[in-house]
C-alpha cells in the first residue's frame, strides 16, 4: 500500500486469498461435482460424445482407411495383403480416439476479487466444477490463470481421481494485478500447441478491450469458450456525493460527483458494456454465457451443458 | 430606515468577516472520499459528458456562495434590528379588563363568552407592537391583575389562561379606577374592556370615574339573549313550628322570547315539588311555597327550559338555600310556678325545658347544662354562667339595678327593630305596676314606659341577659300572642337562631358569617361540582364573623381553626351557608353595542393587526429561513453543487 493510497483512504482491495477459500471445495461441492457428472452424461448422452476422432495411424481397433506408405511409418501398420495382391505399399490407418484438450483460463486480476471477492470465488468453482466433468470424460484439463500475463500453469491432466490437483491449484490462486487478455492469450497459445477448448473464465474488465484476447483464441484455431463472471451489484454502486473514484486494477482516478442521474447513466453504461460482449461473441461465434454470481454454480454449469460446445 | 439593535458599522463588519469565512470554505476543497472501482473505463464513458459541463457547474457552486452570502446578509442585517423611522414611536400602555362575571358564561357563542373574550384578548396580544405593554385583569366582584405589565407575547397568554368566570357580577367602576390608577403617569395609555357589556354604569358611592387622559376601547362579545334566571330564592323556618319552613322563589325570563320552563325545588337532595312555569318575554314570576316540611337542611331550585324554549346562561339556573340549624335547646326555669311561662315554652318543641324551684336552684344551683335560664321572679346570688331572662328580677343578682316600684307602666317606646321584639304588639299591654330598671352604659333598652326602662337587653360575663322589669301575671301579656313571641324571640336571639337568618348570600357580597371562635382564620371550602374535592381557603374571622368576598354559587362550609373535630354548628366552629347570584341585570344577557364613560364613548380597538409585527429583523430572519430551505433542496436535488 503506497503512501498514495494511504493518503487517499484506499483500501487493500486484492486479498491473497479469498475469504472462505478453504471452504471452496468443500464436500458438499464435491457432492455436486459427482451430480453434475452423472447429469451430463444423462441428460447429453448421445448427442455429445466424450470422444474426439481422429484418421490417424494408431493404435485405434476400428479400420478406416489406407494411406501410401512414407519413409518413416511404422512398418507394423504396412498392409501386407494389400502389397500381395496391388504390389503397393499402403499403411493401413484406424479411427484413433482423441481425447479432448480443455484449457481453463481463469482471471486473476485484481478487479475480479472487488469487493469481497465473490466473483473470484465463483470463478475458481465454476471452473472446479467444469473440469470436473471434463476430467470425468476422460478428456486433458488444463488450467491456466492470467492476469497481465499468463501467471501460473497447472498441467494437463486426465481422470477423475485429479480433481484434488485441480482443487489444490485453484485454492492457491491470488487475484493480483491488471488484466490484459490480448497478451495473456498470446503467451497461452504459444505455451500450449495443442488445440482444444478454450474456456474463458472472466470479468473480461481488460482495459485495452476483451476482444483482442479471443480473437488470440480463434486466431489460433482454439475453440474459445467466454464464461463472463458478472456481479449486479457492480451495475448499481453505492455511491453518493462527492468522490474520488480509483480503478482497482490501473489505479486511474477520477474526480466524481454521484448523483442520482449518474447512477442511472452509469447502469445504463454497464449494460451496454454487456451487450457489446454479448454482441461480439454472437458474432464471432464464440459460445458466451453470463454467469451471475447470484445464480447458484451448479444452475450455471448445467446452462453451460446445455449452451452446448463444452461437451462434444 | 434606522438600525435599533447594532450600528452600521458593527453589524457590516460582522457580514464582512461571516462573507469571509464562507468564502474562505468554498475555496477550500473539502478532500474527496476514495472510493475503488472495479473498472473505471465505464466511468470514463459517463464523466466524458460530465467535462463539457464543468463551466456550468462551477457556475453552479458560485451561485451557491452567493446564496450562503445572502443567508449571512440577512442574518447581520438581523442583528442590526432595523426599522422603519415611522415606525420607532413609544410603544402603547394597555389594561385590558377582561369581564368575568357570571353573565360571561353564556353559551351563545361556543365555547362560552369568556372563551370568546380570551381568543379577542389572544388575538390583541399576537398584535401587539414591539414596545407595547400589556396588563391583563380579570374583572368581576373584584379586579385582579393575573400578570405583570409586559410585552413578552408567553407571559401575557399566561396570565389571560389565569381568568376564570365567576358567578357574581362584575364591579365595573372599581375596574376602571384600577385601571385609571395603573395607566396615570405613562404615554399612549389604553384602556381595552372586553365584555358583553352588561357592566352597570361606570359610577360608584364616590362619583363618576374619571378616565383622564387614557384611551378607552371596547371588544364585544356574545350575541344571544334568550335566559330564564332564578332571581329570588329565600326560605325561612316558621318561628312557632320550626320543622315546617316556606320558601319565597322568583323566576325572570331576561330574555326577548316566550320561554317554557321546568322549575323542581329539592329538600336535602330530593325533589320536593316538580312545577311548568310559562314566562312572557321579560316577566317576573314570583312563587311561594308555604308549609313545606321534610328537609332538615339543603334547599336548591333549578330550572330548565322545555321544548323550543332556550336557556344560554346554565349559571343562574340553580339556586341555593340553607334552613336555619335546628338543635334541641337546653332551658332552665327557675320558678315557684307560672303557667304562663310553662305554656308559652311548650309551644317550641325543639326546646327542653326543666322546671326547678328557686330554694333548689340557689342551694344545688343547676345551671351548668342550660344554655338558657328563666329567673322567674327571683335572681341568683351570683351571675349565672348562661344566657339569662329574667322576669320581674330583684336583689342584688339582678343584672340591672331595679330602682322604684312604677304604676300602671306601658311600652311607650319600643325599638322595634330588635330582634326580640319582631313580630310583637306591644304598644297596648295593659300592666298593672312593676319597676323601674336602670341599665348600664352597653346595655339596650328595648322597651320602656315614660317612667323609666321595663325591657332591657345587655350582655353580662359573655352572655346575654333579658330583663322584664314586672310581673308577667300583673299584665295581660301573657293572654296575647306576643308573650310567648318574646320570649321565643328572646330564646332564639341567645342561640342565634334568629328570625333574620339569612338563608343565601348573594355572590359578589362580601360574606360575614357569625362563627365561635377564638382563633383568627378558620378555613373555607368553597362549592364544588359533584364528586370533586372542594378548593379550601383561610379567611380571616373578624368579631365573631368570617369575612370572604364569595364570587361562587354553592354551598359553602367554614371551620374554625380551632373547632374540635366532629363539632357542629356555628356555636361549635363550624358553619355552612349557601350563595347565589340572584341578580336580574346580570341575568339579562343582551350584549350591549356600545360602552360610554365619563362621557366617552370607547372605540373599536386598533393598531392589533395579528401576524403583523413592526420588526423587521424578524421578516429577514423568516427571509434566511427561507433561503436555507432553498439552498437545502438544491443541494439535495444536486443543483448547486
Amino acid at each position: 500500500m503506497g503512501l498514495l493510497d494511504r493518503v487517499l483512504g484506499r483500501k487493500e482491495s486484492s486479498p491473497a486469498r479469498g475469504k472462505g477459500d478453504d471452504e471452496l471445495f468443500d464436500d458438499e461441492f464435491q457432492r455436486k461435482l459427482d451430480y453434475l457428472a452423472v447429469v451430463s452424461r444423462k441428460v447429453f448422452a448421445g448427442r455429445m460424445r466424450a470422444e474426439r476422432r481422429t484418421k490417424k495411424s494408431g493404435s485405434g481397433v476400428e479400420f478406416a482407411d489406407h494411406r501410401d506408405y512414407q519413409p518413416g511409418d511404422d512398418f507394423r501398420y504396412l498392409d501386407w495383403n494389400v502389397y500381395q495382391r496391388f504390389g503397393r505399399l499402403l499403411v493401413r490407418l484406424y479411427e484413433e480416439e482423441e481425447d479432448l484438450a480443455i484449457y481453463f483460463i481463469v482471471d486473476q486480476s485484481r478487479s475480479m476479487a472487488f469487493g469481497d471477492a465473490q466473483k473470484f470465488r465463483y470463478a475458481k468453482r465454476v471452473a472446479a466444477a467444469l473440469a470436473y466433468v471434463g476430467l470425468a470424460n476422460l478428456d486433458r484439463v488444463s488450467i491456466v490463470a492470467t492476469a497481465e500475463n499468463v501467471t501460473e500453469r497447472m498441467q494437463e491432466t486426465r481422470g477423475k481421481a485429479r480433481i484434488f490437483k485441480v482443487f489444490r491449484f485453484l485454492t492457491e490462486l491470488k487475484a493480483e494485478g491488471g488484466t490484459d487478455l490480448g497478451d495473456a492469450m498470446k503467451t497461452f497459445v504459444a505455451q500450449n500447441k495443442r488445440r482444444g477448448l478454450a474456456v474463458l473464465i472472466s470479468d473480461l474488465y481488460d482495459p485495452a478491450g476483451f476482444e483482442k484476447g479471443l480473437n488470440v483464441l480463434r486466431y489460433n484455431k482454439f475453440d474459445p469458450f467466454v464464461v463472463h463472471i458478472a456481479d449486479p451489484a457492480e451495475a448499481k454502486p453505492k455511491l453518493a456525493g462527492d468522490v474520488l473514484l480509483y480503478d482497482c486494477e490501473t489505479g486511474d482516478e477520477r474526480e466524481v460527483t454521484v448523483t442520482a442521474a449518474v447512477l442511472q447513466r452509469f447502469e445504463k453504461v454497464y449494460a451496454e458494456y454487456l451487450s457489446e460482449i454479448d454482441r461480439f461473441c454472437a458474432t464471432h461465434q464464440v459460445p458466451y454465457i453470463r454467469a451471475d454470481i447470484q445464480v447458484p454454480f451448479e444452475e450455471l454449469v448445467l446452462r453451460v451443458f446445455r449452451r452446448g460446445g463444452f461437451l462434444r | 430606515m434606522i438600525f435599533a439593535g447594532l450600528p452600521l458599522a458593527q453589524w457590516l463588519g460582522v457580514l464582512a468577516a461571516a462573507a469571509a469565512f464562507a468564502t474562505a470554505l468554498y475555496i477550500l476543497k473539502l478532500r474527496r472520499r476514495a472510493v475503488a472501482v472495479p473498472f473505471s473505463k465505464l466511468w470514463e464513458r459517463i464523466l466524458r459528458d460530465k467535462e463539457a459541463t464543468s463551466l456550468f457547474s462551477k457556475l453552479k457552486r458560485l451561485l451557491s456562495l452567493l446564496l450562503q452570502i445572502a443567508l449571512l446578509a440577512l442574518l447581520a442585517i438581523s442583528l442590526g434590528d432595523p426599522r422603519a423611522a415611522a415606525t420607532l414611536i413609544k410603544g402603547r400602555n394597555l389594561v385590558v379588563l377582561v369581564d368575568a362575571s357570571a353573565s360571561m358564561k353564556a353559551t351563545d357563542v361556543a365555547p362560552n363568552r369568556l372563551g370568546v373574550a380570551k381568543d379577542e384578548v389572544k388575538k390583541l396580544i399576537r398584535g401587539l407592537g414591539g414596545s407595547d405593554r400589556m396588563l391583563i385583569a380579570q374583572m368581576d366582584a373584584s379586579i385582579t391583575p393575573t400578570g405583570p405589565m409586559s410585552g413578552d407575547t408567553s407571559d401575557l397568554e399566561r396570565a389571560l389562561d389565569q381568568i376564570q368566570a365567576t358567578d357574581a357580577r362584575a364591579d365595573f367602576p372599581r375596574a376602571l379606577r384600577f385601571a385609571t390608577d395603573a395607566l396615570r403617569g405613562v404615554e399612549n395609555a389604553e384602556i381595552v374592556v372586553v365584555s358583553d357589556g352588561s357592566l352597570g354604569p361606570a359610577q360608584d358611592s364616590t362619583g363618576p370615574v374619571h378616565l383622564g387622559d387614557a384611551k378607552l376601547s371596547y371588544v364585544p362579545v356574545g350575541k344571544g339573549s334568550r335566559n330564564v334566571a332564578v332571581t329570588a330564592f329565600s326560605v325561612r323556618r316558621y318561628p312557632l313550628d320550626k320543622s315546617r319552613y316556606e320558601v319565597m322563589l322568583e323566576v325572570t325570563n331576561t330574555g326577548p322570547e316566550p320561554e317554557e320552563i321546568e322549575m323542581k325545588l329539592f329538600g336535602d337532595g330530593q325533589v320536593v315539588d316538580i312545577t311548568k312555569l310559562k314566562l312572557k318575554p321579560g316577566e317576573r314570576l314570583p312563587r311561594f311555597y308555604p308549609n313545606l316540611s321534610g328537609a332538615s337542611r339543603t334547599l336548591e331550585a333549578k330550572i330548565q327550559p322545555l321544548g323550543s324554549s332556550k336557556d344560554e346562561l346554565p349559571a343562574d339556573d340553580h339556586a341555593y338555600a340553607l334552613l336555619p340549624e335546628r338543635r334541641r335547646a337546653k332551658i332552665l326555669v327557675v320558678t315557684s310556678g307560672n303557667t304562663y311561662l310553662e305554656a308559652a315554652l311548650l309551644l317550641d318543641e325543639y326546646l327542653d325545658v326543666t322546671l326547678i324551684s328557686p330554694r333548689d336552684y340557689l342551694a344545688k344551683g343547676n345551671e351548668a347544662k342550660a344554655e338558657v335560664i328563666v329567673f322567674d321572679g327571683v335572681t341568683p346570688s351570683s351571675p349565672p354562667r348562661a344566657h339569662a331572662i329574667y322576669l320581674d328580677p330583684r336583689g342584688p343578682g339582678s343584672p340591672v339595678k331595679v330602682d322604684a316600684e312604677i304604676k300602671s307602666p306601658g311600652f311607650d317606646k319600643i325599638e322595634r327593630r330588635h330582634p326580640i321584639v319582631r313580630w310583637t304588639a306591644l304598644d297596648d299591654v295593659n300592666i298593672a305596676r312593676g319597676h323601674k330598671l336602670v341599665p348600664e352604659p352597653n346595655d339596650k333598652v328595648i322597651g320602656g314606659s315614660d317612667q323609666g326602662a321595663i325591657l332591657v337587653t345587655g350582655t353580662r360575663n359573655g352572655f346575654r341577659f333579658v330583663a322584664l322589669g314586672f310581673d308577667i301575671r300583673e299584665s295581660d301579656l301573657p293572654l296575647r300572642v306576643a308573650w310567648p313571641l318574646l320570649l321565643l324571640n328572646s330564646i332564639n336571639f341567645f342561640l342565634e337562631e334568629n328570625a333574620s337568618y339569612i338563608s343565601s348570600f348573594r355572590t359578589g357580597d362580601v360574606f360575614r358569617i357569625p362563627i365561635v371562635t377564638e382563633a383568627a382564620r378558620a378555613e373555607l371550602s368553597l362549592p364544588a361540582e359533584k364528586g370533586a374535592t372542594p378548593r379550601k381557603e383561610l379567611v380571616p374571622v373578624f368579631e365573631g364573623r368570617a369575612v370572604y368576598l364569595g364570587q361562587n354559587a354553592g354551598f359553602y362550609e367554614l371551620l374554625a381553626a380551632d373547632a374540635k373535630p366532629g363539632a357542629e354548628g356555628a356555636a361549635a366552629g363550624k358553619a355552612q351557608f349557601a350563595a347565589n347570584l340572584l341578580d336580574r341585570e346580570e341575568s339579562t344577557l343582551a350584549p350591549v353595542a356600545e360602552l360610554t364613560v365619563d362621557g366617552k364613548k370607547a372605540t373599536a380597538v386598533e393598531g392589533f393587526t395579528v401576524g403583523v409585527r413592526r420588526e423587521i429583523w424578524i421578516y429577514l430572519l423568516i427571509a434566511a429561513v427561507i433561503l436555507t430551505a432553498i439552498e437545502w433542496a438544491t443541494y439535495h436535488r444536486r443543483l448547486t453543487v
